[in-house]
């Protein structure tokens, strides 16, 4: 068995290009699935069961099924209920960030509820509005709770964007399974794919550490 | 006869008429409370644990919904009940402040972050006089080099006094304390009390749950002992502290004073 990791070169263009697929794709999946798990987080915590309980429903149905299957869904049912079919970077992006939207709600979720009551009785003491309180006292308490975790959602997110490569999505899985095939140097390839969402996510996983040891210790949150 | 006389006089500051409150599931809590309080007066609450001492200031800050009664602040009406709803008077309650046994600075924000926040969102003072005031008002409670400290970074006895810091910055014309110094290490207590006491001397009218009896001796002009959700005893301090005329209040008198030495 001779391996000749040199000739994974000939393919960094591609393999560049599917990178930057799967990077664009986790960006914009986390943009709006974080802001669909934020409504989610909110409704769910919303005394109103006609908001409550789509919310729970959603999320439990999408954190209770595989994200492989929630992809096909998309792919192959959606266009047939729309009646049109989306380019396949689209139903990516949107079965994805359904994925991360009910991922992100528990986050939300957690981040909301370890804020204490006190915080509220302050709010009210002082006079602040339901708005204010929400604005300036509780989101942002929100967000920093968050932060740390969020960054590992995306982590997870950009290793489960892989998924795409089986509906014909050119990401850096797809373009590495392409090659290999054609070439019939699984090893090489492979496992230069391998590495390359190692260190990409690496080091988002050191940077979750430190934010989490130096914010949120500063602020005692 | 007695009507006239009655409207003759000036609106108390702060007038309770039964008030009942029990929380979502359980005994009722508050079972007829009354009371009338002058604007000079600094009412000191004391009685055992339980006993709804907390829940009546929470009920007068407008924090709790309530069964029953009534709650006038200056002739104003802020806390009413119709049917099965409390209405709170948001603009009437702004006269009020409080500060709560636990800590209740936003984690989030400085300390003049925490002072400025309500006077800039809620009255819509400009930063710059906002801050320029939170400034001055550290200053005169010697916390003016923890300005730009976040709360993790202060002492229990620097946090409450930099809530007690915050609630003065809206003015309050009757201020609530609820056990600030129970959860403080012992040598913390006094520089705290000491604040409360300077507002005191301001003539700034307040009602103190403590059961720091020294404390309650110092301060009150009036003590109140409350059990199971009643005043039990309404009077000078030298009368419920001193010779306390119902045995529950003399065994809880008796035994504060033992355990606080
Ligand atoms: N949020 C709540 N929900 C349900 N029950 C409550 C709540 N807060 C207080 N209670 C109950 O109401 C009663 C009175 O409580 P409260 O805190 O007003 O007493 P307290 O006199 O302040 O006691 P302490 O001296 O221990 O602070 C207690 O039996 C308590 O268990
Ligand atoms: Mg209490």
């Amino acid at each position: 068995m001779d391996f000749n990791f040199g000739l994974i070169w000939k393919f960094a263009v591609p393999l560049a290009q599917g990178l930057g697929t799967s990077i664009l794709l986790s960006l914009i999946c986390m943009a709006l699935g974080s802001l669909l798990g934020l409504a989610l987080a909110l409704a769910r915590s919303s005394p109103s069961r006609l908001l409550r309980l789509p919310a729970v429903a959603f999320v439990e149905l999408f954190r209770g099924t595989p994200v492989l299957i929630q992809l096909f869904w998309v792919f192959f049912c959606l266009p047939l209920v729309l009646g049109f079919e989306p380019a396949s970077f689209t139903s990516g992006v949107v079965a994805l960030s359904l994925f991360t939207g009910a991922v992100t709600s528990e986050t939300f979720r957690a981040a909301l509820r370890s804020i204490g009551s006190e915080q509220r009785d302050a709010s009210v003491a002082l006079g602040l509005s339901r708005w204010t309180r929400m604005r300036y006292v509780i989101l942002p308490q929100m967000a920093l709770r968050a932060t740390p975790v969020l960054l590992s959602n995306s982590i997870t997110l950009f290793k489960e964007t892989a998924l795409v490569a089986a509906v014909g999505i050119s990401d850096l899985m797809s373009v590495g399974e392409n090659i290999s095939n054609s070439i019939g140097r699984p090893v090489e390839i492979l496992t230069t794919v391998a590495v390359v969402y190692f260190v990409i996510a690496f080091p988002f996983t050191r940077i979750v550490t430190l934010l989490e040891k130096r914010l949120l210790r500063k602020l005692a949150l | 006869m007695s009507n006239s006389f009655k409207s003759a006089r000036p609106d108390p500051l702060l007038r309770i008429d039964a008030v009942y409150k029990s929380y979502a599931k359980g005994a009722p809590v508050l079972r007829g409370i009354d009371l009338e309080m002058a604007a000079g007066e600094r009412v000191v609450v004391i009685g055992p644990s339980g006993g709804g001492k907390s829940t009546l200031l929470r009920v007068v800050m407008g924090l709790e919904q309530i069964d029953d009664g009534a709650i006038t602040f200056a002739g104003a009406s802020y806390v009413t009940v119709t049917g099965r709803r409390t209405r709170i008077d948001a603009r009437v309650r702004r006269s009020i402040g409080m500060v709560f046994q636990n800590y209740t600075l936003f984690l989030h924000l400085n300390v003049v972050g925490n002072l400025i926040l309500a006077p800039c969102k809620v009255n819509g003072e400009s930063r710059k006089t906002a801050t320029a005031r939170a400034l001055t008002l550290l200053d005169r409670f010697g916390l003016a080099e923890k300005a730009d400290a976040y709360p993790s970074q202060l002492s229990g006895g620097q946090k409450q006094r930099v809530a007690i810091v915050r609630a003065l910055m809206l003015d309050p014309a009757l201020m609530l304390f609820d056990e600030v110094t129970s959860a403080l290490d012992p040598e913390l207590v006094a520089e705290v009390e000491q604040v409360i006491l300077q507002l005191a001397g301001q003539n700034l009218p307040m009602i103190i749950v403590t059961h720091d009896m020294w404390f309650a001796r110092r301060i009150a002009s009036r003590v109140l002992f409350c059990a199971e959700g009643r005043i039990i005893e309404d009077g000078p301090p030298e009368q419920v502290l001193g010779s306390p005329r119902t045995e529950r209040a003399r065994d809880f008198v008796h035994r504060v004073f033992h355990i606080g030495g």
